[in-house]
């Protein structure tokens, strides 16, 4: 049973991570690799802060989403000149960089060695310590979260992050500011997936750096594109069936050694059925789930 | 003086994967991040046949090549070729080829395992004096080829037909249609010049630095680092390019500290597409600023 929960937890935070991400790729129309280090930045963030100063759980995710967000925005300074493929090297570069750093500095982060230690998640007192709590918790975030993009995306700004992601010239010559919307998804992006660092870093109570590299910012977008990229829900049932994937696999009795690849082999194959089917001409339906046309 | 070798070496490396990277970028129009695996396959199927089967290294060498080559034009057949008939555009081929990579290197790590392997069966030597520093057979064999490829590859294209058809397609690949070449055709020899290049890339890489199943991402990077900073002109900027991105990470590595490199690298990256866009060559290409 514990089991269980300890994946439904997962689910919650991968959601979090990939709805996230889908504001940018999705909604905007840039591939970000970049978004494994905003986890990353939210997970240390509050890691560092709760075992050096034991500050409040509440503060820690406000300097999470800060910090981030500056981050993100000066990243989208920088990103925002380029686009297409272009854009994912920059991000990918970028993303290698926050690693290196979080894998390198090590007066601060300890290196590879970690922060062991982090305390649970306390809120005025009561401490989501065993795991059904838990579960409860991030299911709210995530649930937060949806529902903010979801508004976000039904509002006047999400509707010139699709105008801009379809044809980015004809969106600038109607007097949309382009730039600035880029930006401000990019940043809204990375505060929101620093949320879903601060689940993780309180759940596990220990962080390293291999949580946060390159193939976890590929497994993120994977998931984005084969849930669809504009489509929450679609990306709900992506994250869920990719995190118990591993596990079905061990059910059928695979191997351990074998099943981690056989994973990564299966969501490779997923993105090139999808990109395949992407590139069907005339064709609206660009997920394996139903999709409202909105 | 030692370091001057050790930039040289890293340079020749970087300049070959970079090369046979434009060959194809050039006339796919997409990054073909696939391309790592090529290099990663070359060398464990060398190490496949001059060690697991015991035929020597001069054998493994071709059919490496062979094979690599045979895969990369199954790939193009079979996957690139229906992809690109369907208009998919460049980030979508590019998100494609990652999909490959991911694929195709787990299938590596399947068959050879995780850990580092290597094809050396000669012992470490202390290398020869040269100037002031120390310098292994291999690395001497890595320059040597590593020029000689290059200068091959590009008489290859200048004084043959078929290079010429290649860089006709390339530059332009509605003219070259109606002029009657075959770009399918071209596509295909760009694969086979491209791939082999890289294959021999990772060989040599292997043969200095041992094998990982992972090792052909990091290479390809740099690759592609060097080819943005040198800004997509032609084979001179893409020297440049690796040139200085060999040199500032061999510095820094002497500064600072070897674990850098990789962030130096892309640090460079962003630096170049923030303050220059366009890379030494100043060619306007429309992926920067719109």
């Amino acid at each position: 049973m514990d089991y269980l929960l300890h994946l439904a937890i997962l689910i919650c935070i991968y959601t979090i991570l990939s709805q996230s991400l889908s504001l940018v790729a999705g909604y905007s129309g840039q591939i970000s690799l970049a978004h494994a280090g905003f986890y990353g930045i939210g997970a240390y963030t509050t890691a560092l802060l709760s075992v050096n100063f034991e500050t409040p759980v509440l503060l820690n995710l406000f300097a999470a989403l800060v910090l981030s967000g500056l981050a993100a925005f000066v990243v989208a300074k920088v990103a925002v000149k380029t686009i297409d493929d272009y854009y994912i090297i920059i991000t990918l570069g970028i993303q290698v960089v926050i690693y290196s750093i979080m894998n390198n500095w090590q007066n601060v982060t300890h290196g590879p060695l970690g922060i062991p230690g982090i305390p649970s998640f306390t809120v005025f007192g009561f401490a989501f310590e065993n795991k059904l709590s838990f579960l409860l918790l991030s299911a709210l975030f995530a649930g937060l979260v949806w529902f903010i993009l979801y508004r976000l995306s039904s509002s006047p700004f999400g509707r010139v992050l699709r105008a801009l992601s379809e044809d980015e010239v004809y969106a600038k010559s109607l007097g949309k500011n382009v730039q600035n919307a880029k930006i401000s998804s990019f940043v809204i992006s990375g505060m929101l997936a620093s949320i879903a660092g601060v689940l993780y870093a309180h759940y596990i109570s220990y962080i390293d750096p291999t949580s946060f590299t390159v193939d976890e910012s590929i497994f993120i977008l994977s998931i984005v594109i084969i849930g669809g990229m504009r489509n929450l829900k679609g990306i709900f049932f992506a994250a869920a069936f990719l995190v118990l994937l591993p596990e079905a696999l061990r059910f059928v009795g695979m191997p351990s050694s074998i099943a981690a690849n056989m994973r990564q082999i299966f969501y490779g194959l997923a993105l090139i059925i999808v990109v395949f089917r992407m590139g069907k001409p005339n064709s609206k339906k660009i997920s394996f789930f139903k999709r409202k046309i909105s | 003086m030692q370091i001057v070798f050790n930039i040289f070496i890293t340079f020749g490396c970087y300049s070959l994967i970079g090369y046979s990277l434009f060959i194809l970028y050039s006339i796919l129009r997409f990054f073909h991040l696939a391309h790592a695996i090529s290099l990663t396959s070359g060398a464990y199927i060398t190490y496949f046949i001059a060690i697991q089967q015991g035929l020597g290294l001069w054998l493994a060498v071709p059919i490496s090549v062979v094979t690599g080559i045979l895969l990369m034009i199954v790939v193009n057949q079979w996957i690139y070729k229906p992809l690109q008939s369907r208009k998919v555009e460049s980030w979508q081929m590019l998100i494609a080829s990652l999909g490959l990579y991911v694929v195709l290197q787990n299938v590596v790590s399947m068959l050879w395992g995780d850990s580092t392997l290597s094809f050396r069966t000669w012992g470490v030597k202390v290398g020869y004096e040269f100037m002031g520093a120390y310098i292994t057979g291999v690395q001497v064999i890595t320059i040597i080829s590593c020029v000689g490829l290059s200068v091959l590859s590009r008489v290859f294209l200048e004084k043959t037909n078929i290079g010429q058809q290649i860089k006709a397609v390339s530059s332009n690949p509605e003219l070259s249609g109606i002029f009657g070449i075959s770009k399918s055709k071209a596509v295909v020899w760009s694969f086979v010049l491209g791939t082999g290049l890289v294959v021999c890339a990772g060989i040599l890489i292997a043969a200095d630095t041992d094998m990982t199943p992972t090792m052909g991402f990091n290479w390809l990077l740099y690759a592609v680092v060097a080819m943005i900073i040198g800004g997509m002109g032609r084979m001179s900027y893409l020297l440049l390019g690796s040139l200085l991105l060999a040199t500032a990470q061999h510095l820094s590595a002497y500064y600072l500290d070897s674990k850098w490199m990789n962030a130096i690298a892309y640090i460079i990256l962003i630096a170049f597409l923030y303050f220059r866009p366009y890379g030494f060559s100043g060619k306007r290409i429309k992926k920067a600023e719109i």
